[in-house]
């Protein structure tokens, strides 16, 4: 009972309402989320209906390996949050530390391997307004995708950033023991927002890597 | 604090939903892992509009595994399942209405 009266703000009758208002402002927070990637979607899909050859011929220059490989990084970094959680809510604090670095490694690697991409790509000459060689008919429009490419996953990459910093901060505090059976919100809602950075990499895995694949 | 042990749990959590077994989360996470080989080998096999329609089911179904079991909506309050409906639903309206423009506009010759 002290453990949670410790942690229980006054406004709160008791610690399931305290928590419930955590969790509903984090998923509000996450739809506002939401639409903000929306928006770059929404954009992607508007240019590939105006030049799907165009886009199917850029999607090709990009790395699948590498992508699929990112893909399955933050699949499991995504496990990873989720089984920590699961620790300390059954009271396992040193296996939830090691999970919560274990996530937070996953992230730093799917941070390196694009930063291998984009190096590639200066180097193919893919990037628009800074170095951009391509030549053809449908030159012109895969600067379009370019663009979506490098705003979606460049505001991918620094949520990913962000939440690698907070990934680490919730381990530092995991390991200090600030966390417990009864009270975890922070780290809950970091979670949380671990998953939905995983969900918006899962529709870009496909619409950024995959089309105009099958010739 | 003795009764709380690991051993002991009574698997009701006094602030939050029952969390799930190590088991279903190693069983999401190799769905996961086999809808992104399956997404990845059907995008190489033509398949014409299809090979869209796989991409974007696939993507659809792993997004909803992530959603269902690791961010607990099928387990915490109905209010956040609400929530993230309807933040799902803003955004395919605006996908929605923004291609219906685009795929429903003609290009009207001037009358002169």
């Amino acid at each position: 009972m002290s453990v949670t009266v410790r942690h229980l703000r006054e406004q709160f009758d008791d610690a399931v309402q305290q928590r419930e208002a955590s969790t509903l402002g984090m998923w509000a927070f996450l739809t506002t989320e939401i639409l903000f990637f929306g928006v770059l979607f929404a954009g992607y899909a508007f240019c590939r209906v105006m030049f799907p050859e165009a886009f199917a011929a850029a999607s090709r220059h990009t790395d699948m390996l590498l992508g699929t490989l990112e893909t399955a990084a933050l699949l499991t970094s995504s496990c990873a949050a989720a089984l920590a959680v699961r620790e300390v809510q059954l009271g396992g604090r040193r296996a939830a530390t090691w999970l919560l670095l274990a996530t937070a490694a996953l992230g730093s690697a799917f941070l390196v391997m694009h930063g291998f991409e984009y190096v590639a790509e200066y180097h193919e000459g893919l990037i628009p307004g800074l170095r951009y060689t391509q030549h053809g008919p449908h030159a012109a429009s895969m600067q379009l995708f370019f663009c979506l490419y490098y705003f979606i996953t460049g505001f991918h990459g620094l949520h990913v950033s962000i939440g690698v910093g907070l990934l680490l901060a919730m381990a530092w505090r995991t390991h200090r023991g600030a966390f417990d059976q009864d009270y975890h919100t922070p780290l809950e809602l970091t979670a949380l927002y671990w998953h939905l950075v995983d969900i918006v990499w899962i529709f870009v895995y496909p619409l950024i890597y995959l089309i105009g694949r099958a010739l | 604090m003795s009764a709380r042990s690991p051993t002991h749990q009574t698997r009701s959590h006094r602030s939050g939903p029952v969390p799930p077994s190590l088991r279903s989360n190693l069983l999401v996470l190799a769905a996961l892992l086999v809808l992104l080989g399956l997404s990845a080998g059907s995008a190489l096999i033509p398949m014409g509009v299809f090979n869209e329609v796989a991409n974007l089911g696939i993507a659809a179904m792993k997004a909803l595994l992530v959603l269902v079991f690791f961010m607990r909506l099928k387990t915490d309050s109905p209010l956040l399942r609400l929530v993230a409906a309807a933040g799902f639903a803003w955004l395919a309206l605006l996908v929605a209405l923004s291609l219906a423009d685009l795929l429903s506009r003609q290009n009207l010759l001037p009358p002169w």
